[in-house]
Parts: structure tokens; sequence; C-alpha cells
């Protein structure tokens, strides 16, 4: 579904991007892993065209995106969900959810958006509880909900998370992983970037790892949680002698 | 014949591209921070790996060659901290060192189901009785088809030192079903069977799958009306991952290489230009998802030929021709590859000094190859004691057995002997 070839990018003069190619088939979710600025929302961004230079190619269902303008790209059928949820806190639940079908308003499916809001509401019950409340208000598990809600809202045919999994108790933690999930089985394609590998490697079908903005490895995501290098540097163990170097030993 | 890995077998083209590109680049990203022979050798020649944009790119890459895996003996070309790998497995190579490829446990993985695909394409199920019979020098592709065949669940016999009618009687005893070995092998177990008066009627055998030497189509045809039983090959070079790498499927016309984990080139040997469709040239490998030894642009030394056509058999994974000739001086005895220059430097071992003249006769016996070492008779070896002369002949059999896992018989011989053949010292005399 989605496909991207030799990607790069820069921030200012710095390379955040070499030569990264992925593929999302449809269906699947795939996430991308790695440290701090390893490159993997920039990916993201370039995706959603929020990085105008980037350089490549990025396709979706054979059709070229990049160069598109965001709303363009978001017509095509691609939703962001952003880092840190970034709801607009003084609305209220309804409204924020309303707000993630903008562009559908303007082309008059209110039927249809009317559906879709009671499916999310099936997927969130919790979001149909709060309806009138302020969403500013709403626990981070739920900001989270609604952040994903409100981008389904826009019908996208593929769905990118960024850290979904952010500032959120471990409890919350895998009940959104286990929302993701079920978002997958109702058929959606989901591009995930998380720090937490363990959490997001245990729903994802594959994997993508990213080190200084290239990839170093992929795999299915069973393949990389057995990896000694995953293991090492994302997975939490013995970090410190993970690459020291070059050589074998 | 069931296919193994079938959404990886039948990839669609732009599919399969993808994912080759992809592991491309991560493999290069890999083999260049972690690897210091690639780091060199890229720096050196001002490329960086981010400059392969498409699978095409890979021709702008230096190669490897077996004298680089040996200058890097035993552990230099390995990508992955030692702890993390899991299986050393040492093959003879080709030049003064031997080769060192290492698994981690996602190779072992990857290799298992390499070598399931070879075997299941060329017939081999999980009810199988599967009997191996390779000599000692091929004894890692031996524990690769174990690993392969117990993947698919068969129940297998691994290799081991019974003589040859043992194996047969084996062969009958156990029910095996299917057979794993050399072509010549193959030939000289059917050359005993016939002096044993045993009949390929009251064998339960219904495939036989070689590696190790390419298969003729006459070997084919013998073996197959001789023993009622389809005959495929597979193909692997023993420092590139596995024996099935490439493999026939029951179309038996060109060998399918394993593409999602290799990228496969037909190079000229001469200039190391890429090779028309149709014409014959070096087999080139680049290793796409090797965690352990990774190589990049690895030449075989192996000469074939690629085939463009689509296979009827359904998958889309490449084609190549058998292997139709060495490049050099590479001689292949009972699937072992062997360089002169490796006996000569085994002769300098065992004699100390400067080696002897000597030549390399192979011939065949009981469709076996078979190993002479001519060794130059000098005034040195007269003036010494008999007995010294035969502890030397037999250390060097020693070493020779040891060191390339043949057996090889040495003979003295006259200077003038030797003179008759117009080959300089170390040349080969190739009566097969």
């Amino acid at each position: 579904m989605l496909r991207i070839r030799n990607l790069h990018a820069y921030y200012g003069r710095i390379r955040a991007l070499d030569n990264v190619s992925l593929h999302v088939r449809a269906g699947e979710i795939v996430c991308l892993i790695g440290a701090n600025g390893a490159g993997k929302t920039t990916i993201l961004n370039a995706i959603s065209g929020l990085i105008p230079r980037a350089q490549g190619e990025i396709s979706l269902e054979n059709g070229r995106i990049n160069g598109l303008a965001p709303e363009k790209i978001v017509g095509a059928g691609i939703s962001q969900v952003p880092e840190g949820r970034q709801i607009f806190g003084p609305l209220t639940v309804l409204e924020n959810l309303q707000l993630g079908a903008y562009l559908r308003f303007r082309n008059k499916e209110k039927g249809a958006i009317e559906q879709d809001l009671e499916r999310i509401f099936q997927l969130f019950p919790r979001l149909k509880e709060r309806l009138t409340q302020i969403a500013g208000t709403l626990s981070g598990g739920e900001q989270q909900m609604l952040a994903i809600g409100r981008a389904i809202m826009a019908r996208p045919k593929l769905l990118l998370l960024d850290e979904p999994s952010m500032g959120l108790a471990p409890l919350v933690v895998s009940d959104i992983m286990n929302t993701i999930s079920a978002l997958r089985d109702r058929g959606m394609t989901i591009l995930m970037v998380e720090q937490n590998a363990r959490a997001s490697l245990g729903i994802s079908d594959r994997g993508y790892v990213l080190e200084t903005g290239r990839v170093v490895l992929q795999g299915s995501s069973e393949e990389l949680l057995n990896d000694s290098d995953v293991k090492r540097a994302y997975l939490g163990k013995d970090y410190k002698t993970f690459w020291e170097g070059r050589g074998p030993v | 014949m069931k296919v193994w890995n079938g959404e990886n077998e039948h990839m669609v083209k732009e599919d399969l591209e993808q994912v080759q590109l992809e592991r491309l680049q991560s493999t290069l990203n890999r083999a260049y921070k972690n690897v210091e022979f690639y780091g060199r050798q890229f720096d050196s020649l001002g490329i960086h790996p981010n400059a392969v944009s498409s699978i095409r790119d890979i021709t702008n890459l230096p190669f490897t060659t077996r004298k680089d895996l040996s200058d890097n003996y035993p552990y230099g070309l390995f990508a992955v901290p030692l702890r993390d790998i899991v299986r050393i497995s040492p093959s003879a190579g080709t030049a003064v060192k031997p080769v060192v490829v290492g698994y981690t446990k996602g190779d072992l993985k990857v290799r298992d189901t390499i070598t399931a695909r070879f075997l299941s394409a060329g017939g081999v199920i999980d009810t199988d009785i599967v009997q191996i019979c390779l000599n000692p020098g091929l004894s890692a592709w031996g524990r690769a088809l174990k690993e392969g065949a117990e993947n698919i669940g068969a129940s297998v016999m691994p290799m081991s030192h019974m003589s040859t009618s043992k194996q047969l009687m084996a062969m009958e005893d156990y029910r095996t079903s299917v057979l794993l070995t050399t072509p010549s092998y193959a030939m000289h177990m059917l050359g005993v069977m016939e002096t044993m008066d045993t009949d390929a009627k009251g064998l339960a055998l219904k495939a036989i799958l070689v590696v190790g030497e390419p298969l003729t189509q006459e070997t084919r045809g013998v073996l197959e009306a001789a023993f009622h039983v389809d005959v495929t090959a597979g193909y692997g070079p023993s420092d590139v991952m596995g024996p099935g790498i490439a493999f026939e499927c029951h179309e038996k016309e060109g060998l399918h290489i394993c593409e999602d984990h290799l990228l496969l080139e037909i190079i000229d040997v001469g200039s190391g230009d890429t090779c028309a469709p149709g014409r014959a040239g070096e087999v080139v490998l680049t290793t796409l998802t090797a965690r352990a030894f990774p190589l990049i642009r690895f030449r075989t030394g192996d000469l074939a030929t690629a085939i463009s056509e689509p296979c009827p058999c359904g998958r889309t994974l490449a084609r190549m021709t058998g292997i139709t000739g060495h490049t050099g001086e590479v001689l292949t005895i009972r699937g072992v590859k062997v360089h002169s220059a490796q006996i000569e430097r085994i002769l300098e071992g065992v004699s100390g000094a400067l080696s002897p003249r000597f030549l390399v006769h192979l011939y065949k016996e009981k469709h076996l190859d078979m190993v002479e070492i001519w060794l130059e008779m000098t005034d040195t070896m007269f003036s010494d004691e008999v007995k010294v002369v035969e502890h030397a002949l037999e250390r060097l059999r020693q070493q020779m057995f040891q060191m390339l896992g043949l057996e090889a018989t040495i003979k003295l011989m006259e200077a003038s002997t030797l003179d008759r053949y117009a080959v300089p010292s170390g040349g080969v005399i190739d009566d097969r």
C-alpha cells in the first residue's frame, strides 16, 4: 500500500534521513523502532507532507504523494496521529472528532460521518461516555484514544501513529496497543513509531530498525524480538556494551 | 511438489524488488558500520552505502573475493559481536587460510528455511525418510541439509562414515525415501548396488537430491532410470549460507535462486561487467539478510548462465543454469572445492622447505573422483631412509584429509615422467 524509496531529509544542514526505503502492505501493522533522533518521526512527517524538502519517492497505492500539500495527502488517504496527542484541549470530545472529518464536511458526507462516529464509539466506548466533556480534562489514555479516533474520522487507508504510548502508564499502554491491534483487525493499515519496542513489536507484523537516519535492520516482529542487537539496544538488555565500536568482539 | 514458502517464492517482481532494495540498503549500512574490511574498502573507493538507490546500482560496488575472505581469517568479516554467533563453520576455502563462516541464531533459521525450499521443491515431505551421504569435506552442507529436512519434519539419517555397501543396506532396510548426496556418489552407489545384487525395485526411494557438483543431463537420466526416481539439484558455494540457495523445481529447467535472501549477478570474468542474459559468466552473490557474515558481490568462481524466461512452476524467483565450470584453477573433487595452491602449501608444510614439483591427477573409479598427487622424486629423498620418506608421505595423506577432507594417493615419480606432461608444477591432469 505504502512504498518509500530512497528517502532523504535534512533539518538545516543536518541529515535526518539517509536513503530510507520501506513498505507497508495493506492490513499490516509496521513499526519503526530506534533511539531518539534516529529519524522515525521524520519519516512520518515526510509521508504526511510536513517536510517539503524531503527527497525520494513516496507512493500510496502506486500514486506518488510526495510533493503534495499535507491536506491533499490526507485526502489521498493518510492520517497522522501526532506525538503527544495534540488534541484541541478547549473543545469537547465530539468537536474534536468532528474536526477530524473536516475535509469530508465540505464533501457533504454528513450521513457517513454519523456512521463513522458510531463506529468509533464502538471501538472507544469511553469516548461516547465523555462526548460533551472538554478534551483537555481527559486522562492521558483517553486523550490518545481521542487523537486516534479523530484521525480515523478522515477515513484513512493508512494511519500513521507517532509514539502512541508516550507518557502513559503501563496498563494504559497495553490498552492502547490492544486498540491499535483491533483497528488492524477491522482492516486498517498502520505505520507506527514507538520507543516502546517491546510493546509495539508485540502487536506489529513487521518492523524496521533505524539508526542515525538509516535503516540498519528489518524483519518480522518475531525475528526482531529475538535479535540480539535489538534486545541489547531497544529491549533493555545490557545497553552499555552495544556497538562499542567496530569489530566482532 | 509443495512450495515451502509460497508467499516468498511467488512474489510479484515489483514487490520483490522493493524487498531486495530495502534489504540491500540495510545490509550495506550494517556491513559498512560493523565490518572494518567493508568500511575501509568503501572509504578508499569514495563510495557510501547511500549511493545505492536501486538494486541495479549494486554494479557500482566493489567485488569481494575468496582472497578477501581468507585475508580476514578468522573473524574479520563478522558483522556481529562474537557472542551473537551460534555456529562457526570453517570451509577449506581456496586460498592460504581457510574461510570461517559464522551464523547467528537468526541466520540458521533463514538457512533452514532456504534449505527446506530446496528439499521441498525436490519432493521432500514430513513423512519422508531422508538419508544423507556426503563425504567429510562437505560436512557443513551435511548439517545444513539435516537441519533443513528436520525443519520440514522428515526423519533424517545424518551423514556417517558407513561404507557404500552399508549405506545401501541402510537404504533398503530403513525404507529410505529420499537420498541426499553428490551426483558422483549416487553413480558410485549405483555401481556398488549392481555388484551386490540389490534391486532398485526393492528400495522405497522416490527422489534423489544432489549438491556439491553440477548435475549433467546424462547423469540425471542414468540415475532416474536406474532408481526410478526424480533427481533434482541444489547449488550453494560453501562460503555462502547454505547448500540450496539455488534449487531445481520439478520442471528441472534451471535453478531458482532465493532472491529474497541473495542477489544474483552473472558477470564477465575478465571485465566484471554484467553478462547479457543467455551468456555464461561468473556467479556473483550478495547476501540480503545475513547478519553474521554479510557478503557484498562475492565472486564464487562458479560459471553459469542466467535464464530470463519465467518458469512454468509458478515460482517468480529468477533462474540460472547449473554450474558449467569454474574460473581459474579451482577444482571440484567430490563436491569439495580445491585449489592446487592449497595442495602446494600442504606439501610445503610437510617437507618443511620449498615444495617439490608435483602434478594433481584426477580420474574416476566406479564413478567416484579419485585424487593422485604425483610427486617428483628428488635426490634428497633418495639419501633418506625409506622409513622417513614413508612417514612423510603418510603425513601428507593425513594433512590432505584434514585440510581438504579428501583421500588422496601419493605417488613418487621420476622427473622425466613429470616432464612428459607439458604442465607446470601444481598443474592438473583431469582424466575424469
